[in-house]
């Protein structure tokens, strides 16, 4: 067994848990973070990419709202490079028409401090051409769109830099209390490493959960009760960025509501429904009809357009007494003592929040850090850069531009996403890797129209050659050819790296996430990427087909749609 | 007029329009794209795998095709029977001959080839040209698999060690791009023209030549050269003096592309035009008009339009009389006495499908054997050796290969389909797309020539 020893233990390696370790390193503590799976595997690489101005709560939950626009104005500068400046329309679309709230949501922006300005129905239709025509009312906000696996990941960087130490695929299986009745303490955690079997024991002076919707899960392995409400909220991509703003309907937020245009693509969510367990992310046929039929109130003719991929997340929502519906709950985020509240000292859950808080929650978690080991450093995240911002930032021609610049085009591996082999290279290099869908997460690889049909093949070409391109064959007694192989160091795990084992999981990872918008073009474009494994390369049929990932088993749950169902509460 | 208009230029197309033109007939080829030959592996594979099972490749597919029969009796295979099959199979490769681009099986006749795929797994396929067969892993030649540094879309690695793995002597070594090509931006279709230069071509067989060791075949990725690939091949071999050959790519194919062109060239020659870039957007039968697409004006122009023969429309209700096709200036209607839909299924684009479940032939909206519901198209695993229920349903038609109705009766009495649209099969899953293509194409042209519909039979009284 390894053991570790640190000052804080974060666990969680979502946009919470990587703002904790940063927060903490840069305030000079010992770093010791562990997730799970990979980074943003929970709700942060599930969410919906809105950077929120606070548009969507000034009504209801103010403090949260206000919260956001803080936020929204800090993230441009230490994360410039993973927000898009999109700006954002609330639309007062027909159904609406009749509302006070329009006038509500301005005030209540105005009182809260959200730059809001009513522009023409003209205007925005220039500027939105598919927008409904039929609007009454438009107000510009300092929305945004925002890359939460970019951001993680640059996150997760500046952290390591500053000594925190990140290990991802090590999964806390229990939690290490001393003490008796009354005066236990958290010392630690029992933790596994995934990848390689071995377990391993850290030990700190200070644990901060940061698992989202699974900290109720990690509080009850020190015996306290933290009662999490899951709310499971499905968004699809379209193939097409249909907005280049995103687009909210002015009223009070409900399901389908917002239209997110990000990377290639523009994003229609969300459902809310209360799940009991947080891994439970089944999209229903209804919840995909419901994103669509809603969708047309902003875009006419959306529905027609090729969706590429759905997904769902669980929004992490904490209230000390039961909530009767999940949008109710505020959005808000929590720190618990439980020192304070379960007499268990040495351990702090923070939950709850947005993607656009993480980092002010993690600034109140360090303070409260501080006060428990008794010191006194101040926060410096808010003023400190991550790596990369430097590109300011993110435009949607951004890796055109750098294809065509640098004479890139005989690199590319995707050419959906203009993935290139050095961007693969450099990801598989720098992050530990069990399976493509780890880089997926790292540069996009396979999230474009063909969902993975050409790059799949591609990449596992090259990380075979980068984890094997060395003297592997000695069939005839000979070693390989001088000029051949491109053998890069790497951070690929045998016996995971097996190519054939790679192709199998990630074929099956994009299938996953697709049988649920699967039909016309999309069905049609799926047939080809089964032309091309079967047909062409017969995959069914190599070598290895007894090898298993520890992602195997998550990337097989059926997806298929289900029989119609109605929504249970809507 | 036109004997047989026929709607796709894939494999089943072109060789249906082939078929009948080689019988006497006027035809024409109408198709909204080139079909999925572009992308396949420009091999002739008639049965890999048994559905339903992922185990062993089959052996002797024209035998083993009873079993398959036996137990799926709608196949489209159970159509036509074993001889039917070799005979339409011993046709296409002596059209292939015709082209100079010749096809050929296994030394053992009616086995199948292994070849060795992209990946490295063994292929099953029945007919292959003359540029894969010495992959055949049925010899026990050592393998020198030679890749290019920069071309993205060939790994020989990846495919010697899978080879060894499964037992067979390969080894993989790279060569420098700039040998075939100074482009930056390149596809394997541009590779492959390149080498039909001599100098370039000469280049890479001296590099080759340093590479391989005596014994041993070189396996390259499928780029060696387009139009005159035959003669790329003879000079690469003998400036190297080992066996040369190609192992397909990820698309665009350029074996694929050389048989669609090949075949095209040979339409030609017999007097049938293929035009691409024409989607049949309606059609016009004795008893109703149809359009999709296009404003409410349009259909009714295509309603209203002169029917040519009033007095056959009284006779034949049932029949077609002209599809429309619409290309970027108007649309264009296309009068035959037949029609043969070729369009595939859901890879061809012969079917659409929506949200709601709900799957149609995009021309004629016929009746198809696909789940209506969305719940009954997909199995969870991507790779389940059953396949997935959507692509297999299809066309339901009967013996003379005509779409049929739930009662039995044919939709149109003038209507004829093959191939990809065809229902009760999965070509992919089965690794069966090109030979259903070819078969059931040779035998719906042959029932239309045979029908006494053409030439003429329309006038002469010799409907049934
Ligand atoms: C549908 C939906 C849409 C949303 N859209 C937006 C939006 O547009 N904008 C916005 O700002 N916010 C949005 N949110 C909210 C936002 O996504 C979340 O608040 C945020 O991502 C939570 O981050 P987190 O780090 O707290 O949790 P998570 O990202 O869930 O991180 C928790 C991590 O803990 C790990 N973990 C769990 N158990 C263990 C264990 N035993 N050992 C180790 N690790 C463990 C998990 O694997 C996970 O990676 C949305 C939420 C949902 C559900
Ligand atoms: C900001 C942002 C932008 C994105 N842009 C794109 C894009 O341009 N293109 C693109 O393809 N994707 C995009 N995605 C989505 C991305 O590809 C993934 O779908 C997403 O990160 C979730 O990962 P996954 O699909 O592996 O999740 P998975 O959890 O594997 O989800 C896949 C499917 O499995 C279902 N599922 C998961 N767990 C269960 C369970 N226990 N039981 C039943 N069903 C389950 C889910 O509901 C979903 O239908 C984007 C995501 C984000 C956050």
């Amino acid at each position: 067994m390894k053991r570790l020893k640190t000052e804080i233990l974060v666990i969680g390696g979502g946009a919470t848990g990587t703002g904790i370790a940063w927060d903490a390193a840069l305030r000079g503590f010992r770093v010791v973070l562990v997730e799970k799976r990979d980074l943003t595997h929970g709700t942060t690489g599930r969410y919906h990419g809105l950077l929120h101005s606070g548009g969507r709560y000034p009504v209801k939950d103010p403090d949260s709202a206000r919260e956001c626009i803080i936020e929204n104005r800090i993230l441009r500068r230490t994360h410039a490079h993973c927000i898009e400046d999109t700006s954002g329309f609330f639309v007062v679309t027909p159904e609406d028409a009749d509302s006070d709230y329009p006038d509500r949501f301005k005030a209540a922006c105005d009182e809260v401090g959200i730059p809001c300005r009513e522009i023409s129905v003209a205007e925005a239709l220039r500027r939105e051409p598919l927008l409904n025509p039929r609007i009454n009312r438009v107000f510009e906000v300092p929305d945004g769109a925002a890359d939460s696996f970019l951001a993680t990941h640059a996150t997760a960087q500046a952290a390591r830099a500053a000594g925190a130490q990140v290990l991802t695929y090590h999964e806390v299986v229990d939690l290490i209390v001393q003490g008796g009745e009354g005066d236990q303490q958290v010392v630690g955690a029992k933790v596994l490493d995934v990848a390689s079997g071995e377990d391993v024991e850290v030990h700190a002076d200070l644990t901060i959960t940061a698992a989202g919707a699974w900290a109720g899960q990690i509080a009850a392995m020190a015996g306290c009760e933290v009662k999490m409400t899951p709310g499971k909220g499905a968004m699809i991509a379209m193939n097409h960025r249909v907005c280049n703003t995103v687009l909210n309907r002015c009223k009070m937020p409900g399901d389908g509501d917002i239209i997110v245009p990000i990377h290639t693509v523009a994003v229609i969510g969300t459902t809310d429904e209360h799940v009991d367990d947080p891994e439970n992310l089944r999209i229903e046929p209804w919840e995909v009809q419901l994103m669509l039929d809603e969708g047309e109130k902003m875009i006419p003719g959306i529905s027609q357009a090729r969706v590429v991929r759905a997904w769902a997340g669980v929004r992490p929502l904490y209230q000390e007494t039961e909530a009767a519906d999940t949008r109710d709950v505020t959005r808000s985020f929590t720190l618990l003592d439980h020192q304070e509240r379960d007499g268990v000292a040495g351990f702090l859950t923070m939950t709850g929040g947005k993607w656009t808080t993480f980092r002010m929650m993690a600034a109140k978690a360090v303070d409260v850090a501080c006060e428990k080991l008794g010191v006194q450093r101040s926060c410096k995240t808010a003023s400190t850069p991550v790596p990369g911002v430097d590109q300011g930032h993110y435009w949607l021609g951004h890796r055109l531009h750098e294809v065509e610049e640098k004479r890139l085009q005989g690199e590319l591996v995707c050419e959906c996403e203009l993935v290139t082999r050095a961007m693969l290279e450099n990801a598989a290099r720098q992050n530990p890797t069990l399976t493509l869908d780890d880089l997926r997460r790292d540069v996009r690889l396979g999230m474009g129209p063909c969902q993975g049909g050409f790059c799949t093949y591609r990449a596992v070409g090259i990380l075979h050659e980068m984890a094997e391109g060395g003297d592997w064959r000695l069939e005839n007694g000979e070693r390989r050819m001088e000029n051949g192989g491109w053998r890069v160091e790497s951070n690929l795990h045998p016996p995971f790296s097996n190519p054939n084992l790679l192709l199998r999981d990630f074929l099956q990872e994009r299938w996953k996430g697709l049988t649920p918008i699967l039909w016309g073009r999309q069905l049609k474009q799926e047939r080809l990427d089964e032309l091309i494994y079967l047909s062409l390369m017969n995959v069914d049929h190599l070598p290895g087909a007894e090898l298993s990932s520890p992602l195997s088993d998550f990337y097989l749950f059926d997806t298929t749609p289900g029989e119609e169902t109605e929504a249970s509460d809507a | 007029m036109l004997d047989l208009l026929v709607i796709g230029a894939g494999l089943a197309g072109l060789t249906a329009a082939y078929t009948a033109a080689k019988a006497g007939l006027r035809v024409c080829v109408i198709a909204k794209g080139m079909g999925t030959t572009h992308w396949s592996a420009g091999t002739v594979d008639v049965l890999g795998y048994y559905p339903n099972s992922s185990a062993e490749p089959v052996q002797r597919p024209l035998e083993n095709v009873q079993t398959l029969i036996e137990a799926q009796p709608e196949h489209p295979y159970a159509l036509l029977g074993t001889a039917q099959l070799s005979d339409a199979l011993k046709a296409f490769a002596v059209l292939t001959g015709e082209i100079s681009l010749p096809y050929a099986g296994a030394a053992n006749g009616g086995e199948n080839l292994l070849l060795p795929s992209p990946a490295g797994a063994p292929r099953p396929t029945f007919l292959a040209p003359l540029t894969q067969r010495a992959g055949d892993l049925s010899h026990p030649d050592p393998f020198l698999i030679v890749g290019f540094r920069g071309l993205g879309d060939f790994f020989p690695e990846l495919i010697a060690a899978n080879l060894c793995e499964l037992g067979y002597d390969a080894r993989a070594a790279f060569l420098p791009i700039d040998l075939i090509t100074d482009r930056q931006d390149f596809n394997t279709v541009q590779l492959a023209t390149e080498l039909e230069n001599r100098g370039r071509r000469s280049r890479l067989a001296a590099e080759l030549k340093r590479l391989v060791q005596p014994g041993e075949r070189i396996g390259l990725p499928a780029i060696l050269g387009l139009d005159d690939h035959l003669a790329v091949l003879a000079d690469l071999q003998a400036q190297v003096s080992a066996s040369v050959f190609e192992i397909p790519t990820l698309p665009p194919s350029v074996p694929g592309i050389r048989l669609h062109k090949a075949l095209c060239r040979r339409l030609e020659e017999l007097g049938v035009r293929v035009e691409a870039g024409m989607e049949v957007v309606g059609f016009r039968s004795g008893g109703q008009a149809r359009a999709r697409f296009g404003s409410p004006q349009q259909v009714e122009g295509f309603v209203q339009s002169p029917i040519p023969n009033p007095k056959s429309e009284i006779r034949n209700p049932k029949s077609l009389l002209w599809v429309a096709s619409e290309t970027t200036a108007r649309p264009l209607k296309h009068h035959a006495a037949n029609f043969l839909l070729a369009t595939g299924g859901i890879l061809g684009g012969g079917f659409d499908s929506d949200y709601t479940g709900r799957v149609w032939e995009t021309i004629f909206d016929l009746p198809l054997t696909t789940p209506q519901k969305r719940s009954e198209w997909f199995r969870p695993k991507f790779l389940d050796p059953a396949g997935h229920p959507v692509y297999r349903g299809g066309v339901r038609v009967n013996k003379q290969f005509q779409p049929v109705k739930a009662d039995g009766a044919p939709v149109y009495e003038n209507l004829w389909a093959a191939g990809g649209c065809l229902a009760q099969a999965d070509p992919i899953h089965e690794r069966s797309l090109e030979g259903i293509a070819i078969t059931t194409s040779v035998a719906a042209a042959q029932q239309i020539v045979g029908s006494g519909w053409a030439r003429g039979g329309r006038g002469s009284g010799s409907l049934r």
